[in-house]
């Protein structure tokens, strides 16, 4: 982009040469800065490596640089106790995805194809939450799963997550299906296809990609839950992953190591899902912002 | 237009049926709480018992009678304006310190490397964070002593004096990937032209900044601002991992403060009020903003 406006200030006869030296100039203490910056990001991370490392008596000779023989069982000890938490996290935050992307993806088709009498009025009912926070909601939650009878089950934390998740991906997927051709629609409803059909075959395959980055969104937002699961879930056993480290770390505090690897043990079901994903993620936490 | 409504509904009956689930849920889940919330907050309400009507005590208590609710405010406020000096102001330098970058691969590796706070889940940096602050082994007192500064040490999340800044100031340097992605984002979608015709009329570095780039994303610092305001007022995790509002209610935070009075001292209606005067904040803020930030378009 830059890189066309000189030429044109060339053509121009402007100070273009000047002005690329000024450009390189720019990049030779941009890209330092900008590197000091990410080396102090990951700063805490490294040091989480370095300790996951160690027994206590290591850490106590040389607490924050590398020493050997690197102590794997830490690893070993960690897993155990964080395999539970991260089969209830893919147990509820999945069940969550599931079902957010079904009904939001009904709805928002309807919402977007189908001019039923009230839709308006309807679709500001659904907007309108997204201006209720979750602290007017909270106490209120708590009290109505106990008077379902549903805590100390998973499903205490897949319904309200269903509920408040679909909201953004109603947001998102209707944008995307008013932005689909209407004569589409229409020449399938000539050719005699039901509503349901054409969502389930015309509409639903076309909007992979924006499942998915409706997908990502709502796994980010259920997976890093750390107080709800708390409140309603009271046995530790059932616990997802967020409230299960901070519980871990609770516990075993004092040893350091035992700590920092079930930390970064924590870390890399996120990691995973982003390496697959990585066009979406970036695509879903910039996506809104662009049109606002 | 001669269909008669009844008509209309009938044919479109598919549309409804479609929205039934997600309503269903919403009324449930998200409709009900919050009614019930705003009603429950005008009683004197523990758990199991049938509470009193009491009007607007719970609210007159709070703001006349509860110094820990009037601290909680002033915390909520510190923390509000340091989240958008670094949600804000600092991610705006890091976007466009990215977006100046000529080199392309090394512009693709700092964004991609952006995602990062993002992907380490954000318990796993708060408790990181507190280990850092811890006062015999943690990093940072060690790194004070090591260079002499015996002095500055402190234990940073048990002085009352200190602990809120502790909190304000954790994952340094402060850099939200979100947000620098969000402006990155419009910072690129600023069409090539504009900045060509800048450019011809002399304005570089700075000058194009402050009178083409900045103008042109104030879609994008609305969101964020709007975004991060509600963040602010509501959020409470970091206080909850990390101090549980204490060392003597001195980082307290009015989320923090309802989650005490509802889920350890049962007083579930004063609760409710808390949460109540936290969606009125973030109610007038956001619409304050909508209204008086106005975004540029080309």
């Amino acid at each position: 982009m830059e890189r066309r406006g000189e030429s044109i200030a060339a053509i121009a006869g402007g100070p273009a040469h000047s002005q690329r030296r000024g450009l390189h100039r720019g990049d030779s203490w941009r890209i330092p800065a900008l590197a000091i910056l990410c080396v102090l990001m990951i700063a805490p991370l490294i040091m989480a490596i370095i300790i996951s490392f160690k027994s206590p008596s290591q850490f106590t000779r040389v607490p924050f640089l590398p020493t050997w023989p690197m102590r794997w069982e830490n690893y070993e000890f960690a897993v155990q106790i964080i395999s539970q938490f991260l089969l209830n996290s893919v147990i509820t935050s999945g069940a969550t995805v599931i079902g957010v992307l079904l009904l939001s993806s009904l709805a928002a088709y309807s919402f977007a194809q189908i001019p039923f009498p009230g839709r308006t009025i309807v679709f500001y009912a659904v907007l309108a939450l997204m201006m209720v926070p979750a602290s007017l909601t909270l106490v209120p939650s708590f009290v109505l799963i106990r008077d379902l009878r549903l805590i100390n089950t998973h499903w205490s934390l897949i319904l309200p997550w269903i509920a408040g998740g679909q909201i953004i991906g109603i947001l998102i997927l209707r944008a995307f299906f008013e932005s689909l051709p209407g004569e589409m629609f229409d020449a399938c409803r000539i050719d005699g296809a039901t509503d349901w059909q054409i969502y389930w075959h015309v509409a639903l395959p076309l909007t992979r990609s924006m499942l998915g980055v409706v997908a990502v969104l709502n796994i980010l937002g259920t997976w890093n839950n750390l107080i709800w699961p708390t409140l309603t879930l009271p046995e530790r056993k059932m616990w997802p992953l967020t409230p299960g480290l901070y519980s871990y770390m609770e516990q075993y505090y004092t040893s350091y190591g035992r700590v920092m690897a079930g930390l970064l043990l924590g870390s890399i079901p996120l990691v995973i899902l982003f390496v697959f994903t990585s066009r979406l993620f970036v695509e879903g936490l910039t996506s809104g912002a662009i049109k606002t | 237009m001669n269909k008669t409504l009844w008509e209309r509904i009938w044919e479109t009956r598919t549309g409804y049926l479609m929205v039934v689930p997600t309503l269903a849920f919403l009324l449930i889940f998200q409709y009900y709480p919050a009614v019930s919330g705003l009603y429950r907050s005008l009683f004197d309400w523990n758990a199991g018992l049938v509470g009193n009507f009491i009007g607007f005590s719970n609210f007159v208590e709070l703001f006349t009678d509860d110094d820990v609710f009037i601290r909680s405010l002033k915390n909520m406020a510190l923390l509000t304006i340091w989240y958008l000096i670094a949600f804000v102001g600092l991610s705006t330098g890091v976007a466009v310190l990215i977006h100046r970058i000529r080199n392309e691969r090394s512009k693709y590796l700092f964004r991609l490397f952006m995602i990062l706070p993002v992907i380490i889940p954000a318990v796993v940096l708060i408790l990181l964070w507190k280990f850092i602050y811890d006062s015999t082994i943690g990093p940072l007192n060690t790194i004070l002593i090591g260079v002499g500064l015996q002095d500055w040490t402190h234990a940073w999340l048990a002085e009352p004096k200190i602990a809120i800044y502790a909190v304000m100031f954790r994952n340094f340097p402060w850099i939200d990937g979100i947000s620098v992605l969000i402006l990155l984002a419009g910072l690129q979608a600023i069409p090539v032209e504009i900045i060509e015709s800048g450019l011809l009329d002399g304005a570089s570095g700075w000058r194009r900044l402050r009178y083409i780039e900045l103008p042109l994303i104030t879609g994008q610092i609305k969101l964020l601002l709007v975004l991060t305001i509600m963040w602010g007022v509501q959020e409470y995790t970091a206080v909850w991992a990390m101090t549980q509002g204490g060392p003597i209610d001195s980082t307290q935070v009015p989320g923090m403060w309802m989650y005490f009075n509802a889920f350890r001292i049962s007083r579930m209606g004063y609760a409710s009020a808390i949460g109540v005067v936290m969606f009125l904040i973030t109610l007038v803020a956001t619409i304050l903003n909508m209204r008086y930030i106005r975004s540029q378009e080309y």
